[in-house]
């Protein structure tokens, strides 16, 4: 569990508020991480474990592959949400399914610097500095609150570390990046 | 007011009661404004497929609703009050606005059915390995936002039917949903679509179920000022466009009879002949509708509004009678005039016979109704007018004056013949090298506004209901068989879908899997005992504890005896999805067979769907074919002006022969028909250089030019050829005078047709107008009226009564 909780203090040259944050971010253009998820659900005794590669690519490319324990495919491109799972897939409008635009703009949005999308989905706050942040965000919309409570996105930098998330009936899902290319712009 | 009797007073009584039968028939005789008139009476397979779209299919159902304006919330509390409004009323199978609470009951129904609907249940899902995996897929969705929905159902559900069954039906192209509702990705507004009752071809019901869209949304604009409301679809058209037909015809009607009763009044100066002279003109009128509704069984709008053209030819004849037989009283215009009279008839009634004969329905009628209404015209003329004004018309009007200036231009005109000919052969030089003008299409002949079109187009992108462009259309005799069908044509498809060929494809098998099927489901739900011990097998180090899995086990056994789902229990449990399967599969009746359609999606970025490969991979599959909505259109258009083509051939030609066949004199006959040519080729070359794009309603419009422009070419022959004989019949003022007000009749008439807001009508008028006046104008020109001495005789003074 990584952010600091002391707000940015005055005395720093410049301020870091979420444009120095989503400016910071959008300077990676593209890159590619592993991940290891870890959800806990109350239904079940055990806690689930998932690993994979995650991949995006300015503006709105994002591609999350998991490897174990079974193999499935998430992938935005725009609007358009291809969701695949063995030799099965489907395809369809991302803006049509609210539940998946919540995860995907949260992660998406902010590995892509985007600050409107953020700010239209959720309400933000923002907590650390430069070199170590937190982003809380909370789904603008009512009848999402009701499923997911909130979003925080921590990292370094201009790199994600870390997506926990809080649904509202008390599962959590923890999911930590490790990033293996990062493609900046000059 | 002379006392008349004998054989004059039977004529009189026998019109009165044909009149008074007319009346009464036309009275009783059904009018309808709506597509029948476009619909071919012999439709191919394809063209079967398309009309019963047409007329009571899903696709022609369907009302898209935008609410325009206003805040968002605002849009969204309207959209959820206007769907329920709309649900209630009862006029509506279905109304979707991307509410998922109103799919509450389609969603249990679904859960209740799920081994025998959902597409993963077969004999490898219930072995070891297979529950394994269907619980593994499950589990990977808990802590997510994609399985919130399950969690609730995990016990019932472990391997996940639910999710299969959502995935199945998930549409690829769906609205955008914001607070709960559908809204358009591009602009300010919610967005609604709902499935009227009422069959597409029910216009009056059609037009009930918008009149109720539009006052639930007023009283819900009451209370939200700023929101608009917008309506398109099929049926939004078809209801405009009749309203629309209505109105010109009763437009043209109306302004047609004002402008006669004008010129009438200008020409004779006398109410009484005005009243005889509207004798033929009523006479013509009623006997082309009583004859078209005995033909056709119902009388298109498109056939009154061209009729209205009728007036302006049916006065004519009065016109003709009226003014000449002032010369000589009416024994002398029957044994002189009346011939001419009647051959213009004939050659009139060659030009429309041809159109009788057309296929096309529409034009069927335009024929119907114009040989009918000329014939009782004209036999008006000859027997019922000369009853009741022996000497012609009393009142000289204007015409004496219209008399001198009909005379200077007649005398001018023939000096005119060189520059005109010339002019004739530069236009037809034109035609010659210009680009071929004849790109109408079946599009261009609707009557609806490029506005509404463009309000549909959004709409439809807004709401992912694209234009059905390439169906697959299957018939069967029964649901069971057409949902077979189906089946087997998506396993075809599918091999398509997977070589990038199709994106994807709709069948109502998604939704309803044949009874087949779902037996063969039910076969492979496994014994109690054998479930069981399967299910311990797979959940063990699995996530799910099996001792909470007793109601799974309950409920397969359940379905185990359940009878397949059928579209009636769909009906009646599951309203909403009983219409999303209809919407693919109409059902059938007494001789029709049931009808699959099922619409494919072209791979991105891609024109439209290759039909090669479809018709490969559907072959030989029974009664199944691939329909291209845009080809099928287009290639009804071709036949259509291919056929009327021929049939213009064949009404020249009969006006030709008419004409050869009385003239008996090949050089007659050539001057009679240079001017005719002359107007046609003049008329054609005027309107490709205006750049219009034509249609049949031209080539039926320059076939008129032919019919109509022989009247006056033919009189003129009769004058010179009478003049040059030398026999006593000197061409007077007066006759040249009637020619003219005959040809601005006519003119007018057909110049009121070219204004109005209906392609199809203005296409007739902006032929005819001007050919008709070119016809009088080269007829002058062209054959000189003028007898050996040069000269026009003044009109004499009637006749006294004898």
């Amino acid at each position: 569990m990584l952010g600091l909780t002391l707000p940015v203090s005055a005395s720093r040259a410049a301020a870091f508020d979420l444009d120095a944050l989503m400016a910071q971010l959008a300077q990676v253009k593209s890159g590619e991480a592993t991940f290891t998820e870890k959800r806990t659900v109350f239904q079940l005794d055990q806690t689930l474990e998932s690993s994979g590669r995650l991949t995006f690519a300015a503006p709105d490319s994002f591609i999350r592959e998991t490897l174990k324990p079974r193999r499935e495919r998430l992938a935005v491109v725009g609007n358009q949400l291809t969701m695949s799972q063995g030799s099965r897939s489907r395809s369809t409008t991302l803006d049509s399914v609210p539940e998946a635009v919540v995860i995907v703009e949260a992660i998406r949005g902010t590995l892509t610097g985007n600050r409107e999308t953020l700010e239209r989905h959720f309400t933000t706050q923002l907590l650390g500095a430069a070199e170590r942040w937190s982003l809380d965000l909370v789904p603008r919309d009512a009848r999402l609150r009701g499923q997911v409570a909130q979003v925080r996105v921590s990292g370094r930098q201009g790199q994600l570390r870390e997506v926990q998330i809080t649904m509202t009936d008390g599962d959590r899902s923890v999911m930590q990046i490790e990033p293996v290319t990062a493609e900046r712009s000059p | 007011m002379r006392v008349v009797c004998g054989v004059r007073a039977r004529v009189l009584w026998v019109w009165l009661a044909l009149m008074a039968l007319a009346v009464w028939g036309g009275v009783r005789a059904t009018y309808v404004a709506d597509l029948s008139a476009f619909l071919p009476a012999a439709p191919t397979g394809e063209q079967r497929v398309l009309m019963a779209q047409l007329q009571n299919g899903a696709t022609a159902r369907v009302l898209m609703i935008g609410l325009r304006g206003g805040e968002p919330a605002q849009r969204t509390d309207a959209s959820l009050q206007l769907a329920e409004a709309l649900r209630g009323s009862g006029l509506f199978e279905a109304v979707h606005n991307g509410d998922h609470a109103a799919d509450a009951a389609t969603g249990a129904f679904l859960f209740r059915h799920r081994y025998l609907l959902s597409p993963a249940v077969s004999a490898e899902r219930f072995t070891v390995d297979g529950l394994r995996e269907g619980i593994a897929d499950t589990v990977s969705l808990l802590g997510t936002p994609a399985g919130v929905p399950l969690k609730p159902l995990l016990w019932r559900d472990p391997t996940g039917e639910t999710v299969r069954m959502a995935e199945a039906m998930l549409p690829a192209n769906a609205p955008r949903s914001d607070g709960g509702v559908w809204v358009s990705r591009e602009q300010p507004r919610a967005l609604l679509l709902a499935t009227v009752r009422s069959d597409g071809g029910d216009l009056d019901g059609q037009a009930q179920a918008q009149a109720l869209v539009r006052t639930r949304f007023a009283a819900l604009a009451a209370m939200a000022p700023g929101l608009t409301l917008e309506l398109s679809g099929p049926g939004v058209f078809g209801v405009a466009s009749r309203a629309r037909i209505q109105g010109e015809v009763e437009r043209l009607a109306t302004a047609g009879t004002v402008a006669m009763v004008a010129l009438l009044l200008v020409a004779f100066g006398s109410p009484r002949a005005l009243g005889i002279a509207l004798l033929p003109v009523a006479s013509g009128v009623l006997a082309g509708i009583v004859a078209v509704d005995l033909g056709f069984g119902q009388v298109h709008g498109m056939t009154l509004g061209f009729g209205t053209t009728l007036i302006g030819e049916a006065v004519d004849y009065a016109i003709y009678y009226l003014v000449q037989a002032r010369a000589g009283g009416h024994a002398q215009w029957q044994r002189t005039r009346w011939p001419t009279v009647r051959l213009g008839l004939w050659t009139s009634l060659a030009g429309f016979a041809a159109l009788a004969c057309s296929g096309f329905a529409g034009l069927a009628q335009l024929g119907v109704f114009s040989v009918s209404g000329l014939v009782a015209a004209a036999l008006t003329t000859r027997f019922v007018l000369p009853v009741l004004a022996p000497q012609g018309s009393p009142g000289q009007g204007l015409r004496v004056a219209l008399g001198r200036v009909t005379a200077r231009l007649c005398a001018e005109l023939p000096r005119w013949r060189r520059p005109l000919l010339s002019l004739t052969l530069v236009a037809a030089g034109l035609l010659v090298v210009l680009p071929s003008p004849w790109r109408g299409t079946l599009a261009a002949l609707s009557p609806v506004s490029a506005d509404a079109l463009a309000l549909d187009a959004s709409l439809r992108a807004d709401l992912g209901a694209s234009e059905a462009g390439t169906l697959v259309a299957i018939e069967a005799p029964d649901e069971a068989t057409a949902l077979q069908r189906a089946e087997q044509a998506g396993a075809r498809l599918d091999t398509l879908v997977e070589h990038g060929a199709l994106l994807g494809y709709d069948s109502p098998a998604r939704l309803l899997p044949s009874p087949a099927t779902q037996l063969a489901r039910r076969a492979a739900l496994p014994e109690p005992g054998v479930l069981r011990e399967r299910l311990a097998q797979a959940a063990q180090g699995g996530l799910l504890p099996v001792a909470r899995l007793g109601p799974f086990l309950d409920e397969v056994q359940a379905q185990r005896l359940r009878a397949p789902v059928t579209l009636a229990e769909l009906q009646t449990a599951a309203p909403a999805l009983a219409s999303a399967v209809q919407a693919q599969l109409t059902p059938g009746g007494a001789g029709r067979p049931w009808t699959v359609l099922m619409h494919l999606q072209a791979p991105a970025g891609a024109a439209g769907v290759d039909a090669a490969p479809l018709w490969a991979a559907l072959r030989d599959l029974p009664d199944t074919r691939v329909v291209q909505i845009g080809a099928e259109l287009d290639a009804l258009y071709a036949h259509y002006l291919r056929q009327a083509r021929w049939q213009a051939a064949l009404g020249a030609l009969a006006v030709v022969a008419l004409l050869a066949w009385h003239l008996r004199s090949a050089r007659r006959l050539g001057r009679v028909l240079l001017p005719l040519g002359a107007s046609v080729v003049l008329v054609l070359a005027g309107l490709t250089l205006s750049g219009q794009v034509l249609g049949i309603l031209h080539l039926v419009g320059l076939l008129l030019v032919a019919a109509v422009g022989s009247n006056y070419a033919l009189f003129f022959d009769h004058l010179q050829t009478q003049a040059g004989e030398g026999t006593g019949d000197v061409p007077d003022a007066d006759t040249l005078a009637s020619l003219l007000m005959a040809s601005v009749t006519t003119v007018v008439s057909f110049g009121l047709l070219a204004t109005a807001s209906v392609p199809a009508l203005a296409a007739v008028g902006q032929a005819v107008a001007p050919g008709a006046l070119l016809a009088l104008v080269l007829s002058a020109a062209f054959i000189s009226a003028q007898g050996r001495h040069g000269r026009i005789d003044r009109p004499q003074a009637p006749v006294r009564a004898r």
